[in-house]
């Protein structure tokens, strides 16, 4: 089922859908889980919680309610919505959906009433597909899919898989699309993989690294924040650092033929080479050595600014203690009031 | 593995809990370290118990901590940074425990905030109400626990009208929490600006000065800053994410080196610089003013108003201090790209030796 796609759109994700589905993911599976001490003490009331979620959720961990210790994974459904221009689909934001275990469909209603409400407050997003958690597309997708056929006529479907391998080094996430193809003489529609990138605003990377990468919370001294910046550029100049490597060795290792060559790869590192410098004109000297200027402007204004006010308070000091052997008697302020 | 060791070590500076500690027993709701994952369990039981309980209506300064989660975290900020110069508002949904106010999920409002509304919530409470039944459908149950809003390029911090309104929340919707963001000088500064507050009830006067971190306000809101700032109290912020969460940031990273690198904090935020820069001068020019009446009039000036003068000069070189460094900050990630990827000269000559990502041939 899971082809590379050949429909020519590429795709950007957006980490906060990411988090979105993990979240989604994380509360109706601890829902469904409580805590072993919650669990004991308010065994009625969860009980009955959990099958007023249940009754939305997917069907095959209904059974497993108020007896499971053992972590059973539900599947959790939503909606990705974003904008689609030209060839790029960007997926900014996502949001939950009810799943009918009977139809195996999406609750129609409920879609549009959410639809509504995130149209007023992000006009700019339409429905680009939706989401579901699990290790790979299976049959009964499709259903979903052919459904939502009918607000995009392409939808994607994002697959999240929930299972943390901590030998995995890629996002467990794929983008699936749907194509028409030809399996023995019969034009069904199946699913198809894409490749994706991830995509970001400046601000959403902050909180991203924020949370995950712990920059310091408060302000800190200077050196503190100083090394967070530093910090940061160095590891991803490390990262810059052993991907270079690895295609170092895989070129050495073609040179000397342990590797068949393979001239499509050669050819994406020659034009990579080639891009090096990255930029090289006269203009954009002159625009960085600019800048470079202004920021030196704005550090001396700012040594000045300290230099004054430190001059200042000496002055003033200076002032107080002359002040005081000119008056008569000491502490002569204070009698004026 | 240094980057591992320093993770290990911020971890522990900033009190992040990834929530992968085993179970702990019968006192796992009031202990901080929660069990896997148990902070997104919603305990309907015992979160109604403590709404009869009500055991902030005797002690103003009862709830000490927030914590919130990473998505709320993210939503806030990519909402607040999407209404550009406007102030955008939104809610969130979470739950109490203890002395501490937990932030689950937050959801943005489809009102345009201005400082000169009272209650601009009011326009809100249909959809409110909508996105909160749909919200309780779709498996999340938390109430609304908090507002937040933004303050573009002038800090986190409540204003009068602000300070009004979550005075009448505290009222009538306890437990409520006011958050404010300032997305501008987040990008600006490379961290998160973030506040969250409780305001004290009508003439309670609070036992001792709360040490608040300084922050630079602007000359135009100053006054406004001023006179409230005593009414209220900020409440220490810690955030948290689950395991899957933590599992995909770490593998996000690989995807997102190339984003650190690439951002340039210079060129997206002159607008904002200079408008800080500005401020600055005006501060200045006040602070002058007020220094060359006292030069005339040293028998009348009180010297409690000299100490004045003084601090706030020294308010001002921190200022330009801070805004310098995060200049030079911006500067040195321009200065580093250069030299990675401009210091190369075509040349016809083969490779040199695997160094790298130095430059191939040293200009």
């Amino acid at each position: 089922m899971a082809e590379s796609s050949s429909s020519g759109l590429t795709f950007k994700l957006h980490p906060l859908v990411m988090v979105n589905i993990s979240d989604h993911y994380s509360r109706v599976k601890s829902q469904m889980n409580p805590p072993i001490a919650a669990h004991n003490a308010t065994a009625t009331t969860t009980a009955t919680n959990n099958n007023n979620n249940n009754g939305a959720e997917a069907v095959e961990t209904a059974s497993s309610s108020s007896s499971s210790s053992s972590a059973s994974s539900p599947r959790v459904f939503g909606c990705v919505i974003g904008v689609q221009r030209g060839r790029t689909v960007e997926i900014f934001n996502s949001f939950e959906l009810l799943y009918d275990p009977e139809t195996h469909s999406l609750e129609r209603g409920f879609l549009e009433k959410k639809q509504e409400l995130y149209k007023k407050v992000f006009p700019h997003f339409y429905i680009l597909g939706w989401y579901s958690t699990g290790s790979d597309a299976q049959e009964s997708d499709m259903t979903i899919h052919k459904a939502l056929m009918d607000i995009n006529e392409s939808p994607v479907y994002v697959l999240l898989n929930p299972v943390i391998n901590p030998a995995q080094k890629d996002l467990p996430i794929t983008i699936y699309e749907s194509e028409l193809h030809v399996i023995d003489g019969v034009p069904q529609l199946i699913f198809v993989s894409s490749s994706y990138t991830i995509e970001t605003v400046e601000a959403e990377r902050i909180s991203v690294d924020h949370v995950a990468h712990l920059k310091p919370s408060d302000g800190g001294s200077a050196a503190t924040q100083l090394a967070a910046h530093l910090t940061g550029i160095h590891s991803a100049i490390k990262m810059l650092n052993s991907r270079i490597r690895v295609l170092h060795h895989y070129l050495l290792a073609m040179q000397k033929g342990e590797i068949p060559c393979e001239n499509s790869l050669l050819r994406q590192v020659s034009s990579l080479l080639r891009r090096l410098p990255a930029v090289e004109s006269g203009k954009f000297q002159d625009d960085f050595l600019m800048e470079y200027n202004d920021t030196l402007l704005i550090t001396y204004l700012a040594v000045l600014t300290n230099c004054s006010s430190t001059m200042n308070e000496l002055v003033d000091k200076f002032n107080t203690a002359y002040d005081r052997h000119s008056r008569r008697g000491g502490g002569g302020r204070t009698a004026f009031f | 593995m240094d980057a591992e060791i320093a993770q290990k070590t911020w971890e522990l500076e900033n009190n992040i809990v990834p929530m992968d500690t085993p179970p702990s027993g019968g006192a796992a709701r009031t202990k901080t370290d929660p069990s896997a994952d148990a902070i997104f369990y919603y305990d309907e039981a015992a979160q109604t118990k403590f709404q009869q309980e009500k055991p902030w209506v005797n002690d103003p300064h009862f709830f000490k901590r927030v914590k919130i989660s990473a998505l709320a975290l993210l939503k806030m900020v990519v909402h607040a940074r999407s209404g550009g110069t406007i102030e955008v508002m939104g809610l969130m949904q979470g739950k109490t425990d203890g002395d501490a106010i937990i932030v689950m999920d937050a959801f943005a409002l489809p009102v345009e905030g201005t400082e000169t509304r009272v209650n601009a919530q009011a326009d809100a409470y249909e959809y409110m109400v909508d996105y909160s039944q749909t919200n309780k459908q779709a498996g999340r149950l938390e109430n609304v626990v908090g507002w937040y809003h933004s303050h573009p390029g002038y800090g986190c911090w409540l204003s009068g009208i602000d300070v009004s309104t979550q005075m009448l929340n505290q009222q009538f919707q306890e437990p409520f929490l006011a958050v404010v963001i300032d997305p501008t000088r987040t990008v600006s500064a490379g961290k998160v600006d973030i506040g969250a507050f409780r305001t004290y009830p009508e003439g309670y006067k609070p036992p001792d000065d709360p040490i608040s971190e300084y922050q630079t306000i602007p000359l135009n809101k100053i006054e406004d800053f001023g006179v409230h700032c005593k009414q209220y109290y900020s409440l220490d912020i810690t955030y948290f994410k689950s395991c899957l969460d933590s599992h995909l940031l770490d593998l996000l990273w690989n995807k997102y080196w190339v984003n650190t690198l690439s951002s340039s904090p210079l060129l997206g935020n002159g607008d904002y610089v200079a408008g800080q820069i500005s401020d600055l001068a005006e501060k200045l020019e006040q602070a002058e003013n007020h220094l060359s009446h006292s030069r005339f009039g040293p028998l009348v000036t009180p010297t409690q108003r000299k100490k004045d003068e003084e601090s706030q000069l020294a308010k001002i070189t921190r200022d330009s201090a801070k805004i310098t460094v995060e200049q030079v900050h911006g500067l040195m990630s321009q200065v580093i790209k250069d030299i990675l990827f401009n210091s190369v000269q075509q040349s016809n000559r083969s490779n040199t030796e695997p160094s790298g990502p130095e430059p191939m041939i040293e200009s």
